[in-house]
């Protein structure tokens, strides 16, 4: 029970709004809305002509068949799962964050450039180097939107979502001009200093990025229940009004909600570029900050469930592959997957205004 | 004469709670029932179940006749039930004839605006609801708008019309308007069920009342003969004879609150010192600039020019957080959005304004161990009902809620507390339970801003009364000096 809501709003801030979730029965909803997508993907298999359960069988061997391809598996969930706690830290605090696809881009492109600067250092040392450069783009390409966001009023989905085709372009036109590789017919970097290269476990080739991940999964969510910012930051998602009269400065949290998935997103960036291609390659994101909303959405925007969500997506896109080799089932199923994945999900999660 | 409604034996059970035990109820036509109850008795559950809201566990309901069961919202409405909640459900863009016409299948697929334009004005002055139909919804005062849900009550036939806190937010005047068009309607043989928590209002309309307590009936009586007492007695199994508040006056304290030509959009110039160990009660009709007025005070809102001190130190331009600090401390009208998050546990929200400081958190840690010890030690002083501080505030009755937000405030030792609406939608229990607080904080030297549309707890709890109308105070007036002509002139006078 409250008082009617006076004619005129209550502050100036703005308050529309923001989906929620419903938390009641949140893990078996999403268990079931993922036993419904896959569901839907078999029938899909099964009138094209094929048996669902090889095919899946061969996405499972595909991911997880051999020490190398868990490897690749776990290097594929990396992006996933630091975009993807960055976006879901991001929602929790009310902030749509779609931002991350140009965050990694500029990431990526950052990490380069600094990699470069300090080839010649101790590896250790250039290694640092190039992940803070990935770190800080990321950070600042995101802070521009927060930056269009506030001090111009535009909706943070309008200003995240546009600088990402702005900083895709951007990489391409690094690529075209300083960080190119001359001659190369494809907008390539050269290869990166070896000093930067993130070390692979041998026999495995997993580079430590999915560790790194881990850690920061755990450190968010640690953050975002354990301290009186991370509080802040679900208060204001919960409610601005009550978070403006709890004297939290809304501007501030957004700062710091934004910055810190900015920087995760940049790392995730450095991450690909030093550990998987070795070189800043155009598009090297292949949609990894987009489908970062989906695997925070998955994970119940819970940093430390994002971990499960980010495995599901990423062992699954590895896998597809395979089965595409294996049995001739094309890959792209596997994004149908996500797609209805993430529908069912919203289905069965998002609470009603 | 036979019932127009019957419910018999009505059983709603929620888990363990019985929010209805066995309930009977009778409406005749013609008759202006008043359902009384403390938060929590029990009589929102009733009309839920006898609306299709909700089912009943046990029980039956005959309807002018017939049984009435396992309906929906529509089958009731159908029947010739009308609901007209304390939230209108009206669109605002619209005129009124087309809320009329809104989900009515009796206004036929085509528009038929005209027709349904004519309809609308002959029922507006048949039932004396002075409406017009071209108008728009957002053009309407509250009370028009009421009359509005009346009117498309009315027009759908209904026979049994069920209005629910109606009075909550009218002015004096409307309240007087809306309970001669319930005459009206009583003379032209419908049933009225009145839920009120306004015993007044309740002796003046009604014929017969019904009292709840606990989900069971406590009583039910004509209205002819019984008094304000007896009804509050039954409402909550004790007699609440509100504490008089006639002590002779302490000498003032120093001045805590000083503000000085406080201007902002909707505000005018507003000048006044508050004292320790007094309470300024702000009365006034709402929409008058009570909301400018406290969120101005309190951070939330940018004041155009003047000044503000607390305690001799200026504030005038510190932030929400700084003035909580400093100890303004503030329990806002909004429970829902913005007192409390109600998504979130009993404590969360006790550390609401406080996750920064001891025993909630240090540095830049949260502390939840010791943090929960205050939380359980805050729930037993402030009798916060609820197994232990992880229940979710959404669960918890209004009254409950509400003393969530009296601890965090009160328990930071504020120098000056701004209360605004702070017993609205209680019942009388936890209303006396806000007051007696608020009171016990002035005896301890704080200053106190009470503001309320409710005249009359105002003039309860304060030392000296100001009146708000159009953004200013009309004026202020020691407790001794009231005089309720004056009162009432100063509240429409500039509003008006």
């Amino acid at each position: 029970m409250s008082p009617p809501a006076p004619a005129l709003p209550l502050t100036a801030i703005s308050h529309f709004q923001r989906f929620r979730l419903r938390r009641d029965g949140l893990a078996g909803r999403i268990a079931l809305a993922l036993l419904l997508s896959i569901g839907c993907a078999a029938a899909l298999i099964a009138l094209a002509g094929h048996n669902p359960l090889v095919a899946f069988a061969a996405i499972v061997e595909g991911a997880v068949g051999s020490p190398h391809q868990i490897g690749a598996a776990l290097n594929r969930c990396t992006p996933y799962l630091l975009a993807g706690g960055g976006v879901a830290f991001c929602l929790r605090a009310g902030i749509i964050n779609i931002g991350a696809e140009g965050q990694i881009a500029m990431g990526g492109a950052g990490a380069a450039a600094a990699a470069f600067a300090f080839s010649g250092a101790p590896p250790v040392l250039a290694i640092l180097a190039a992940l803070t450069g990935g770190v800080l783009a990321g950070a600042t390409w995101a802070g521009l939107a927060t930056a269009i966001h506030l001090g111009r009023n535009v909706h943070e989905v309008l200003a995240t979502l546009l600088l990402n085709f702005i900083a895709i372009l951007l990489v391409q036109q690094f690529l075209a001009g300083p960080l190119g590789q001359f001659g190369a017919g494809f907008l390539q970097s050269p290869l990166m200093p070896r000093e930067t290269w993130l070390p692979r476990l041998a026999g495995f080739d997993a580079h430590p990025g999915f560790l790194i991940a881990i850690v920061a999964a755990a450190a968010l969510s640690f953050v975002l229940w354990r301290t009186p910012f991370g509080f802040a930051l679900r208060v204001a998602g919960s409610s601005r009004r009550a978070a403006a009269y709890a004297g939290f400065s809304l501007p501030r949290l957004t700062w710091g909600a934004m910055l810190i998935a900015g920087a995760l997103a940049g790392l995730a960036g450095g991450i690909e570029v030093l550990g998987v291609h070795r070189r800043l390659i155009e598009g090297f994101s292949l949609g990894f900050g987009f489908k970062a909303v989906t695997v925070a959405l998955l994970g119940a925007m819970e940093p430390l469930a994002v971990v499960p969500a980010a495995l599901f997506v990423g062992l699954l896109e590895s896998g597809s592959l395979a089965m595409q080799r294996q049995i001739g089932v094309p890959s792209a199923l596997v994004t149908v997957i996500e797609g209805m994945t993430m529908l069912f999900v919203l289905a069965a999660t998002v609470r009603r205004p | 004469m036979n019932s127009l409604l019957e419910m018999r034996g009505i059983v709603r059970c929620f888990g363990e709670l019985r929010a209805n035990d066995n309930v009977d109820l009778d409406v005749r036509s013609g008759e202006i029932l008043g359902l009384l109850g403390e938060n929590g008795s029990g009589k929102s559950t009733l009309m839920k179940v006898l609306f299709g809201m909700l089912a009943p566990d046990a029980g039956a309901i005959r309807f002018r006749g017939k049984p009435l069961a396992g309906h929906t919202p529509r089958d009731a409405m159908a029947a010739g039930i009308a609901m007209i909640h304390q939230h209108f459900m009206l669109i605002d863009a619209m005129t009124v004839t087309e809320n009329v016409m809104l989900g009515w299948p009796a206004a036929g697929r085509m528009l038929r605006i005209k027709e349904m334009s004519a309809r609308v004005r002959e029922a507006s002055r048949r039932f004396g609801l002075d409406l017009d139909p071209d108008a728009r919804v957002a053009t309407l005062p509250l009370g028009r708008r009421q009359r509005v849900e009346i009117l498309k009550a009315i027009l759908r036939d209904a026979e049994l019309l069920v209005l629910d806190e109606p009075t909550s937010n009218l002015a004096p005047a409307e309240v007087a308007d809306l309970l001669a068009i319930l005459r009206r309607l009583r003379a032209e043989n419908k049933g009225i069920v009145f839920i009120s928590h306004k015993l007044p209002e309740v002796l003046e309309v009604c014929d017969n009342v019904v009292v709840l307590r606990a989900g069971r009936v406590a009583g039910r009586a004509p209205v002819a003969g019984a008094s304000r007492g007896q009804l509050a007695e039954m409402m909550i199994g004790r007699d609440i004879s509100t504490r008089d508040n006639s002590e002779p006056p302490r000498p003032p304290g120093a001045v805590r609150l000083a503000a000085r030509d406080i201007s902002a959009p909707g505000l005018s110039s507003l000048t006044f010192e508050l004292r320790g160990g007094e309470i300024l009660g702000v009365a006034g009709v709402d929409g008058n600039g009570q909301i400018e007025l406290v969120e101005t005070l309190t951070g939330l809102r940018p004041a155009r020019s003047g000044s503000l001190a607390l305690d001799g130190r200026d504030i005038t331009r510190a932030s929400v957080g700084a003035r909580m600090t400093l100890g303004l401390a503030y329990m806002p009208a909004d429970r829902s959005h913005t007192a409390l998050v109600k998504s979130m546990s009993i404590g969360e929200n006790l550390m609401l304004r406080d996750s920064r400081r001891a025993p909630y958190g240090r540095g830049p840690f949260l502390t939840p161990a010791s943090g929960a010890a205050k939380a359980r030690a805050l729930m037993a002083d402030y009798d916060i009902r609820a197994r232990d501080p992880k229940v979710i505030a959404a669960r918890l009755s209004g009254g409950n809620q509400q003393k969530i937000v009296i601890a965090r405030e009160l328990d930071r030792g504020p120098s000056v507390l701004i209360a605004h609406q702070a017993a609205w939608g209680l019942d009388p229990g936890a209303t006396r339970f806000v007051l007696d607080r608020v009171m016990a904080l002035r005896d301890a030297g704080a200053a106190i801003i009470y503001i309320s549309s409710e005249l009359e707890e105002v003039l309860t709890i304060s030392d000296r009364i100001a009146v708000i109308a159009d953004g200013g105070f009309a004026g202020i007036v020691p407790r001794a000096e009231i005089d309720m002509r004056q009162i009432g002139l100063w509240m429409a006078g500039r509003a008006a």
